[in-house]
């Protein structure tokens, strides 16, 4: 899996062009849950409330680990997981059956499913051991002894060494009630301990999730604080130790186990990764280090591929390019082939020496020139998603003291910073606005969005398209009022735009079809689409004010044209008189051009007569149909036809 | 949508003294007129418009060949280019034609005649939205001014814009005034500006003016064009009869201006090395040859040669990957995986302005504004934008462009500009767009022990905090530039600045095709304007600063320091316990260790590496590890092994790097390549160098710093205190 061609697929094409030079390590994570099968992670805890069946958590653990799987091969598909047992009577490391060698080697430790990209059958072995009863009691049996946590640890370095080399991220998640095992033995927990280190210097981050235990507070120093580390790696927020023990008894706050659970490990679902790390200049003289990180990103669904169904086994073809010389067909190697830019029909070229000098904008820096209020930041002024800029000491010792100070001041100044920024080498600077973030925490106090510095590309003048022509009538005061009574009805909860509430439903229901497929079920039957609006709470809320708007854009509507027939015409296409009656929709569709429109081409289609019609105006036709208006004049006549004809 | 023709012809005088240099500049009249000259039509020629025509015409030339032919008074003119698109070949022939004649001979108002017949035949009665003449001379030598007015009556008849510009000419606008000018000059000046006042569009300017006005690059933005033709609603109005809908168009606000785009080209001919392209750095003519891509397609195929085999296209079907699941999708299927959506935006909720964080704005921008001519539409969303504006409310919608495309969030805020309103729309991430990383707070400290500290190295003190405040007002630009009105407004507005990304190379392109022979041109100025705080504002905060560096008192780590290894190196890292592992081992209360395993390599090669004591015991430890490492690949089928392999290289090659001894990593990389070359470790490992290759394992560079890691390897931190997390 990870030889070279793996590397096509890695995230490098993820993150756009960021990433370009990442270096060497496989951009990719490996997770592995490690669940603890004993008789108390069995034994299922009461509800927090009436709303949620009692739930073990070990069966609450697995259910996290089904559903994450699903979400990773969503978002990323390249990325591995694998689920291992640890505490069960039966043993099974290799790929054969419960056999003697993995029992010796590694006893009561059992691989659910293999550390590897998932695929459809690791998908389902998770779904029927949650979903048949009669499996899940034949497996998930405690064993009578304890198992031996050095035992486990080795048993996942193993599996981590010999699926996973190279991985720029890899992770064992642990969950366990156990806050003791061996409390009386210490020589396994010195062994658990050498192991522990083994999986730190293999580069294997334990992210511990521990669970409340029947009868008292998990204590992380009784055993967990000699095998868990923190994180070296300048990850500053030291998840081991912040991670909240997970309550099941006696929280409540109406939160169930498997929620708890669940939001803790989609903290960690994703590793973090920074897309730059580059000086910023405060003002001349001083200088921090900041990371900058890719917070918000549009999460598309995986693209098309070429299958061969040929064989016993569908397997995905690999596609290779080669490329040649336009005019000979000859096949040209790398070495030959020069950039060039295409001018006045002919080629310009540039010396490689040149084409350096001439990406080269000076070094990665984000450079402060000044500040101004928030206020002179228009909303339209953005060209791509932010990055999320947090502070770095690694080269200057001192930078959190101040990037906390400017971050504060400018909050409370509500000013952004107007910035020269460089986030790679070779990248075109740009002016930014760098505004700041407050830290936001949702209602269980978990931390939604950090505290930190945000950079907002702005556009440049060429990048600004000139004002379309301004209307010609504006509403008067009575009309705006009218307005404003359904808007201020219709609030969202909050007052707040929470992209947690809307999942993509196209990009969900993609996935969901494309794994009905995969696991042989039937096709879902509809969306479960969240973004549409509650048309009938609209309704009920106000229907009846936009109603009355709709009488007094009337009115208004009279008056203009009264007025517009009275005044010299001013060169602009007007609807025909209102009709007397008024129509029951409150619509404001000008009737004359899209219905006549209708009423021509339909003529035309029939009598054969769209040739007529300029490309200009069958595009215009179909765009107002929301069609595509791609292709030659004769696909887009028959795309115009196919329209009526339906 | 057609943007109208236009044509224009240069005038330019090469007469002999256009050839010399005057008041002490180092360039000749001639090359300072074609810097402008140069610009001008290059720029024309990047837009690759046909409908923007370019002629030129010489004056003073040593010989006659023009479209009115052998006339008395018309000699000394020749017609470099006719009334066309200009090419490359055109371009080239322009820069081979214009040099400094050896005749004064030729007269400029009969090239200006010469010059609008070809414009006006040129045309014809054919739709033009510009014609243009722009003549270039330092007005010295003779001029025959007598048909100056029949010239202006025809010159305004065709409706041609006369440019005049002159090397040296006086002109009060840009203040110029050329002292000691000679008699026959002032007068020839005289002449030309009062034919320049006398056509309706007429110009008179000195070349310095018109080359300063060149400094600022030509905006690349154009006009938008409507991406969104639709309604916009509140209620779903299939159901419900109190449904709003008003007719809406959307037209791109910002989006990034496009960037001169490098081809993949090959030398033509055989297949001999393109050395000639690389050195000659000119501009190639027909010397080179496009490069297409060809696909070609493997499967694992256990019984082929290699392992892989080839298909067929036409044998391969579509579809997706399920983890590593392949799920072919049938043709006909293939719409089973899209979401049935129609074209609309569809009002979802409104929220407080003031509440809605920028940063969750993640692309470009719209406009939407109502149908035009209905006036209907237009109160309505008049009313709505007001409204939303009063209330300081956004609304959410959800939007979808076509049938059948993906739906988006948007946004939509009201926009006004100058009389003109609008909505703006951007789009809204959905639940996968969001990634949850966290952080620690920055306002406060919160240890292990669960205790929030209000006072920490990582937190500003009250000094840096007053001091950047101070900081943050004294270098404010709201008033530091100069508003419309001319009263002081905000400095480097977004109309300012230029985009880096479009001028830069289409300046040093238009340069190169100007005179192949030239050095990259350094970026425009104007680009980097904004690349450092303004001088003035600086100077005024010099104090200001002063006292935020010093509260601050931020100290660069020297480079090596940043290194954890090396011969100073700390103790090993520790569990959150601080338990000492190290001594677990030594101490033989775990079980012993002797050597490295192949199974638990690279733990026990960094652990024996932090026990060792001298160099001799760290090449001793490499070469053990080296040999498990050969093992991987010995053993190894095919390429299974290799990536253990390579990551095994890697921590060998960063660990020998911490302790800075290159020749330790140098030395055994070597011999394991020669081993690989020479068939050694298993037969073909051809794969396996190329592998080395790319992960970037090659030798260290000797006595050179190499402190630099990449971005993405988060290193550790230098001095972290045990209690803070």
């Amino acid at each position: 899996m990870a030889d070279a061609g793996a590397r096509d697929f890695g995230r490098g094409d993820e993150e756009d062009d960021e990433v370009e030079d990442a270096g060497y390590v496989q951009a990719k994570d490996a997770v592995l849950f490690a669940i603890d099968v004993s008789s108390s992670m069995l034994e299922p805890r009461p509800a927090a409330s009436a709303k949620h069946e009692p739930e073990a958590p070990a069966s609450a653990a697995l259910k996290v680990a089904y559903e994450l799987m699903q979400q990773r091969i969503i978002a990323s598909p390249t990325d591995m997981m694998g689920v291992l047992l640890f505490g069960t009577a039966k043993s099974h490391v290799g790929n054969g059956e419960e056999d003697d060698q993995s029992a010796m080697a590694y006893p009561h430790c059992y691989v659910l499913t293999s550390l590897d990209v998932p695929d459809a059958a690791d998908v389902k072995r998770l779904k029927s051991l949650l979903e048949d009863e009669e499996e899940f009691q034949e497996l998930m049996v405690p064993s009578p002894e304890p198992v031996a946590m050095s035992s486990v640890l080795f048993c996942a370095n193993q599996i981590f060494t010999q699926r996973s080399p190279n991985l720029s991220s890899r992770r064992l998640f642990l969950i366990t009630d156990n806050d003791r095992p061996h409390v009386n033995d210490s020589t396994q927990r010195s062994a658990a301990a050498v192991r522990a280190k083994d999986l730190y210097d293999l580069g294997v981050i334990i992210e511990l999730f521990p669970i409340t235990p029947l009868d008292h507070v998990f204590d992380r120093t009784a055993f967990y604080d000699d095998v868990v580390y923190r994180p070296a790696s300048g990850d500053l927020d030291a998840p081991a130790a912040l991670m909240p023990t997970v309550e099941s008894v006696g929280s409540g706050d109406g939160i169930s186990l498997l929620q708890s659970l669940l939001s803790a490990i989609n903290s960690k679902s994703s590793p973090r990764r920074a897309a730059f790390s580059i000086p910023m200049e405060v003002g001349p003289g001083l200088v921090i280090g900041v990371k900058g990180y890719v917070m918000v990103k549009r999460q598309e669904h995986g693209k098309s591929c070429y299958i061969w169904v040929g064989g016993e086994k569908v397997q995905i073809a690999v596609g290779t390019t080669t490329q040649m010389a336009e005019d000979t067909a000859r096949d040209v190697g790398k070495e030959e082939i020069r950039k060039a830019y295409k001018f006045g029909g002919e080629h310009v070229t540039f010396t490689e020496d040149e084409m350096k000098a001439l990406k080269n904008y000076g070094d990665p820096v984000i450079r402060i020139i000044g500040f101004k209020p928030l206020k002179m930041l228009p909303v339209w002024a953005t060209m791509r998603a932010p990055y999320f800029l947090y502070p770095n000491e690694t080269d200057y010792v001192g930078s959190t003291r101040v990037f906390s100070a400017l971050q504060q001041n400018l909050l409370k100044a509500e000013k952004f910073a107007l910035a020269w920024f460089i986030p790679r080498r070779n990248a075109a600077p740009v002016l930014a606005a760098v505004i700041p973030g407050a830290e936001v925490l949702d209602e269980t106090g978990h931390q939604k969005v950090p505290a930190g510095l945000w950079v907002i590309q702005l556009p440049a003048v060429d990048d600004i398209k000139r004002l379309p022509d301004e209307p010609s009538v504006h509403a008067p005061l009575s009309l705006v009022d009218a307005m404003k009574v359904p808007l201020s009805m219709l609030q969202l909860p909050g007052g707040a735009y929470d992209p947690r509430r809307y999942p993509n439903p196209a990009l969900q229901w993609f996935y969901r079809v494309i794994q009905a497929i995969a696991l042989e079920e039937d096709l879902p039957e509809a969306p479960d689409d969240k973004t549409i609006p509650r048309h009938k709470q609209i309704h009920k809320r106000a229907g009846h004010d936009v109603q009355t708007w709709g009488d007094e854009l009337e009115r208004e509507f009279k008056n203009i044209s009264l007025e517009l027939a009275d005044t010299a015409p001013r060169g602009v296409k007007r609807s025909p008189e209102p009709q007397t009656s008024l129509p029951k929709r409150v619509k404001t569709e000008a009737t004359s051009s899209s219905g006549d429109g209708d009423a021509e081409i339909r003529a035309a289609t029939k009598n054969g007569g769209l040739k007529a019609y300029t490309v200009v105006q069958l595009k215009e036709w179909l765009r107002s149909k929301g069609l595509s208006t791609a292709g030659t004049k004769a696909s887009l006549a028959s795309r115009v036809e196919e329209y009526l004809g339906s | 949508m057609a943007t109208p023709k236009e044509a224009t012809v240069f005038v330019l005088d090469i007469s002999p003294s256009m050839g010399s240099t005057h008041h002490g500049r180092s360039e000749t009249d001639l090359t300072w007129a074609m810097s402008y000259v140069w610009e001008r039509i290059t720029a024309v020629v990047e837009t690759e418009r046909k409908t923007l025509e370019i002629g030129v015409l010489a004056v003073k030339a040593d010989e006659t060949q023009h479209m009115l032919g052998e006339m008395e008074g018309y000699e000394g003119i020749v017609e470099v280019h006719p009334v066309k698109q200009v090419l490359m070949e055109g371009l080239a022939h322009i820069r081979e034609t214009i040099w400094p004649s050896s005749t004064q001979n030729g007269d400029i108002f009969s090239a200006l005649v010469v010059a609008v017949s070809m414009i006006t035949k040129h045309c014809g009665k054919r739709k033009y939205g510009e014609k243009v003449v722009t003549l270039i001379t330092n007005g010295r030598g003779e001029m025959d001014d007598d048909d100056m007015a029949s010239l202006a009556k025809k010159i305004n008849k065709e409706g041609i814009r006369l440019n005049i510009i002159g090397v040296d000419f006086d002109d009060p606008d840009f203040g110029y005034k050329e002292e000691s000018k000679p008699a026959q000059k002032a007068q020839n000046e005289a002449s030309l500006r009062q034919l320049a006042q006398s056509v309706e569009k007429g110009s008179f300017r000195t070349l310095a003016s018109a080359i300063a006005n060149l400094a600022n690059p030509i905006p690349k933005a154009k006009g938008a064009a409507v991406n969104f033709r639709g309604v916009l609603r509140l209620g779903n109005s299939d159901v419900y009869d109190d449904a709003l809908m008003i007719e809406i168009e959307r037209y791109l606000r910002t989006t990034a201006a496009p960037a001169p785009t490098a081809s993949s080209v090959v030398v033509k001919g055989k297949g001999t090395q393109g050395g000639s392209l690389a050195s000659s750095a000119t501009v190639e003519s027909a010397g080179v040859s496009a490069v297409t891509n060809a696909r070609t397609y493997t499967i694992q195929d256990p019984d082929a040669p290699g392992g892989k085999r080839d298909v067929e296209r036409d044998d391969l079907a579509k579809g997706y990957t399920y983890g590593r699941t392949a799920v072919p999708i049938e043709g006909s299927d293939e719409n089973v995986v899209k979401l049935d959506t129609m074209p609309v935006y569809d009002l979802v909720g409104f929220i407080a302005a003031e509440k809605h964080p920028r940063y969750l704005n993640m692309t470009n921008s719209n406009l939407l504004i109502p149908q035009r001519g209905n006036d209907k539409a237009a109160l309505a969303l008049s009313s709505l934008i007001r409204a939303l504006d009063e209330l300081k409310l956004y609304a959410v919608a959800r939007f979808v462009k076509r049938a059948g495309a993906d739906p988006r969030m948007v946004l939509l805020a009201p926009f006004f500009e100058q009389g003109f309103e609008g909505l703006v729309d951007v789009e809204l991430p959905f639940a996968e767009d969001v990634r949850s990383y966290t952080f620690p707070p920055l306002d406060r400290v919160v240890t292990v022990k669960g205790e929030t500290l209000a006072q920490h190295r990582n937190l500003p003190d009250v000094m840096l905090m007053k001091a950047m405040g101070a900081y943050i007002d004294g270098m404010d630009l709201s008033e530091f530039g100069t508003g419309p009105d001319g009263r002081p407004g905000e400095y480097a507005t977004v109309y300012e600045t230029f985009s880096m990304k479009a001028h830069r190379l289409s300046h040093a392109i238009r340069t190169r095709v100007a005179d192949p022979q030239a050095p990259l041109p350094p970026p425009l100025p104007v680009l980097t304007r904004f690349a450092h705080p303004p001088e003035e504002l600086l100077a005024k905060n010099k104090g200001v600063l002063e006292r935020v560096i010093q509260a601050a008192n931020v100290k660069k780590v020297p480079p090596k320091a940043k290194l954890r290894g090396g011969r100073n190196r700390a103790p090993p890292e520790k569990p959150l316990s601080g338990l000492d592992v190290d001594a677990l081992l030594r101490s033989g209360s775990a079980e012993p260790r002797r050597g490295i395993s192949a199974s638990n390599a690279i733990p026990e090669f960094k652990q024996l590496l932090e026990r060792t004591e001298d160099l001799d015991g760290v090449r001793d430890v490499v070469r053990q590890f080296g040999e498990v490492a050969e093992g991987y690949v010995r053993d190894s089928t095919g390429d299974s092994g290799y990536a253990r392999a390579i990551e095994a290289l890697r921590v060998m090659r960063e660990k020998v790097e911490e302790f800075e001894e290159p020749g330790i990593w140098n030395t055994w990389i070597t011999g394991f390549n020669k081993k690989l070359a020479g068939g050694d470790l298993g037969g073909d490992r051809r794969e396996m160098v190329y592998l080395l290759k790319v992960n970037r394992l090659g030798e260290l560079e000797e006595g050179v710093e190499t402190g630099e890691k990449e971005a993405d390897g988060e290193e550790a931190e230098g001095e972290e205190t045990e209690d803070e997390l």
